[in-house]
């Protein structure tokens, strides 16, 4: 190391490394061009940071819901556009989406009768599932309530998208892995897992059913990273 | 790290490399937020998660290409390798504007370096050049920058 390959490397702003230290430690020139470099890295570094427009990280992270919204109502145009027969593959029951249909055919007029839950109840009751602001960032959230379902508490959502309205069955107790579907009396349903959970998706038209549970797949694969 | 707490801890950055790259504060917006929405779709996909970082910025810089409407991975807003001519009359300048008078193509590795704190070889891989060609423009820009921000006297101009 002499005072070129120092100088050098100080203008490529790599970092000090252990040779270059030895040197400047040891000559008096490179002393002080290393004390001047100091002052113009931090300028530089000031300049570059140029100011943030005030809350963007906070608007980057929840402004692009709308935009997410259009790009679900076009991600079912799509599945719409590729034709029924792709879906015969939803004729494999799961007797979980089974009854999830069950339920919006039976219960789902009870369940939003008796009533919704506070709207901050359900946010914490969510929050670890399935949480509102994603339910919010796909559609708009109509009814929330708590009901017994597959042996456990479940959380009933009815949910309106651009493309009609979905029933959903968020099931904070059940974990589970991959797909399930049924298909049942005109009604579809998708099973999928969510964050230490599952939900139901069940829908009149399986091309919403399976954009709409695309985007809880999408939310819980970002989640558990 | 999720998706949004990943944009949260690098929005700033990103904005602030979108904004050297645009020189525009709503462009840089616009770009940053179109990236993300790309993000956002992607990450899923995303196999390293440990280069999620490399990955955000590598996507606002492709992001704000695409707008500029070119497919090519280089284009010439950023191979313009051409420096502030020592002659122009440009000395004891505010850093800010020394930075505004380098052509992107030096503004763009120092942001990386700086704001990124990426090293030579990840932001040669970034902008698809060597490593060698990359320490020569964080060189070059750096030397032009302290010529430009140097007061009169010292850049021998005129008095
Ligand atoms: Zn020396």
């Amino acid at each position: 190391m002499n005072c070129l390959d120092y100088r050098r490397a100080l203008l490529a702003g790599t970092g000090e490394a252990d040779a270059m230290r030895v040197h400047r430690l040891q000559c008096a020139g490179c002393t002080a061009e290393w004390q001047e470099h100091a002052a113009f890295e931090g300028a530089l570094r000031q300049a570059l940071e140029v100011p943030v427009p005030e809350g963007f990280a906070e608007r980057m992270t929840t402004v692009p819901v709308a935009r997410r919204r259009r790009f679900l109502a076009a991600a079912a145009t799509t599945l719409v556009a590729v034709g029924a027969g792709s879906y015969a593959w939803l004729a494999r029951q799961d007797p979980l989406a089974l009854a999830c249909i069950d339920f919006v055919m039976k219960e789902e007029a009870k369940s939003i009768m008796m009533g919704a839950m506070p709207r901050a109840e359900a946010r914490v009751a969510l929050a670890g599932t399935l949480p509102v602001e994603v339910l919010e960032g796909v559609g708009q959230v109509r009814h929330i309530s708590p009901c017994p379902f597959n042996g456990a508490t479940a959380y009933h959502v009815v949910l309106a998208v651009p493309q009609g309205k979905v029933t959903l069955l968020v099931m904070p107790s059940a974990p589970m892995r991959g797909v399930r579907h049924a298909d049942k009396e005109g009604m579809h349903a998708a099973v999928v897992a969510t964050k230490n959970g599952s939900v139901g998706i069940v829908g009149a038209d399986a091309a919403v059913v399976m954009s709409v549970a695309g985007a809880f797949q999408a939310y819980a694969a970002t989640r558990s990273a | 790290m999720g998706f949004e707490d990943l944009v949260r801890t690098h929005a700033r950055d990103l904005y602030r490399y979108a904004y050297w790259l645009a020189r525009d504060r709503q462009q840089a917006e616009d770009v940053v937020q179109e990236a993300l929405l790309r993000g956002w779709r992607a990450f899923p996909r995303l196999r390293e998660r440990a280069a999620a970082k490399s990955w955000l910025f590598s996507i606002v810089r492709r992001e704000y290409l695409r707008a500029l409407g070119s497919a090519a991975p280089q284009t010439e807003s950023l191979d313009t390798m051409d420096l502030p001519d020592e002659r122009q009359e440009l000395f004891g300048v505010e850093m800010r504007d020394a930075l505004m008078a380098l052509p992107a193509s030096y503004a763009e590795p120092l942001a990386l370096q700086l704001l990124g704190g990426f090293s030579c070889a990840e932001i040669a891989t970034m902008i698809g050049t060597t490593e060698g060609a990359t320490m020569t423009r964080l060189t070059r820009a750096r030397q032009a920058l302290k010529r430009l921000v140097a007061p009169r006297e010292r850049a021998g101009g005129r008095t």
